[in-house]
């Protein structure tokens, strides 16, 4: 089981560090993705776009979503990612499109400590 | 993924790696839904949503919560534009992950000052969607036509925070089970900060109101399971000097 060191207990991440922060990715399948947008418009925080469509875009109405690109995590300049890996986007699209590339572990204080990178489905002990 | 209804197990029973149950596939399916239908869940089914959480337990039956329920398009919109003002403002203090470099070192000089001060509401998640709501790319309340805003009685025996989670919940799952769609909305707390709203939802001691759940139909209907990291669980089955076995939990 990881621990909180000392120096972890002291140090706030930079939140747009890739070195200190690992946020969540996620893999399209571009033989599966049939681009209807649906992923787009219930990502939480809107950070899956396509090139030319963004959540907002669709929740205002004026685009519809469908046929604009097969859709990707966006990403800041350092190159991180604002995915938690939720996953509701998996659990929406209806041809099985997206699969999970990496969960979502700050770094340093906010280090998780009983949480493995493995993701998993409901197991019915 | 979806459990498929007819292939559930009975309610009451267990055996080894039986087929989920109705209750567990309502659990395990739902899923916090951030796209709604305009109209609006009738009033009788918020009425039966309610009553799941006035069933809910509660430390030394306290049941330290007060329910309010807003509809109205009119107030939904306010507060919307006043939480993403609210936000803008304080992202522009504190989102050190845009804008020119300059601005970004300025920021880091105090930000994480300010972080470990506030380490749960400016934990890299809810600044992360805070800063994308600052600039336009989603929306604090989803555009949802119900908000149930979930008070608390800061008087509550033992730790009221958590009666508040457990009667949310129960709230949540009922929704579910009737093919209402939910998702917990933690950022009203920003309101809180406008004696506005303060006044409007009459929050004042002993009411505190950190959390609301917003309701309605799904469009789409989004329900199914997803992978959840494994965890790692401490199992003390020795005796008092033995160490715990840690066992993989959903491997
Ligand atoms: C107390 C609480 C507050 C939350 N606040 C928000 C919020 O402000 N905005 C939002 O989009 N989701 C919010 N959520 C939903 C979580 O983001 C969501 O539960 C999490 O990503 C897991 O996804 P799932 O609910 O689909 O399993 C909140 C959840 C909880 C329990």
């Amino acid at each position: 089981m990881q621990k909180l060191s000392l120096l972890d207990r002291l140090r706030i991440p930079t939140y747009d560090n890739m070195m200190q922060m690992q946020t969540g990715d996620l893999i399209f399948d571009e033989m599966k993705c049939r681009q209807c947008g649906i992923c787009v418009k219930i990502c939480p925080g809107g950070c899956l776009v396509t090139n030319s469509v963004t959540k907002m875009d669709i929740m205002s109405g004026k685009e519809k979503g469908t046929k604009s690109g097969v859709p990707h995590v966006d990403t800041l300049k350092s190159g991180i990612t604002l995915c938690i890996a939720c996953y509701d986007c998996g659990a929406v699209c209806p041809h099985k499109a997206i699969s999970i590339k990496r969960n979502f572990n700050p770094g340093y204080f906010f280090k998780r400590l009983i949480q493995t990178s493995e993701m998993r489905y409901p197991k019915n002990y | 993924m979806n459990i498929k209804i007819e292939d559930t197990s009975p309610i009451g029973k267990y055996e080894e790696s039986m087929p989920w149950n109705q209750i567990e596939k309502i659990i395990l399916e739902r899923r916090s839904i951030r796209a709604f239908k305009k109209e609006p869940l009738p009033n009788s089914m918020l009425r039966r949503i309610l009553e799941a959480g006035r069933f809910a337990p509660s430390a030394g039956n306290s049941q330290p919560w007060k329910f309010i329920v807003v509809k109205s398009p009119e107030i939904l919109a306010e507060m919307e534009k006043d939480a993403v003002k609210m936000i803008k403002l304080f992202m522009f203090f504190m989102d050190y992950t845009k804008g020119n470099i300059l601005r970004r070192l300025y920021i880091l000089t105090y930000a994480k000052w300010v972080i470990r001060f506030m380490k749960n509401e400016l934990h890299p998640v809810p600044m992360g969607l805070m800063s994308q709501i600052a600039h336009g790319r989603t929306l604090v309340f989803h555009g949802a036509p119900t908000l149930i805003l979930l008070a608390e009685d800061r008087r509550g025996v033992g730790n009221p925070p958590t009666d508040i989670g457990i009667c949310g919940q129960n709230m949540v799952l009922a929704a579910h089970s009737m093919g209402a769609a939910s998702c917990w909305i933690g950022l009203i707390k920003v309101l809180m900060y406008l004696p506005k709203w303060r006044k409007r939802f009459g929050i004042k001691f002993p009411y505190q109101l950190n959390n609301c759940i917003a309701l309605g139909w799904p469009s789409p209907q989004a329900d199914a399971t997803v992978p959840r990291e494994v965890q790692l669980v401490q199992w003390y089955e020795g005796g008092m000097k033995d160490a715990p076995r840690i066992e993989r939990q959903g491997e």
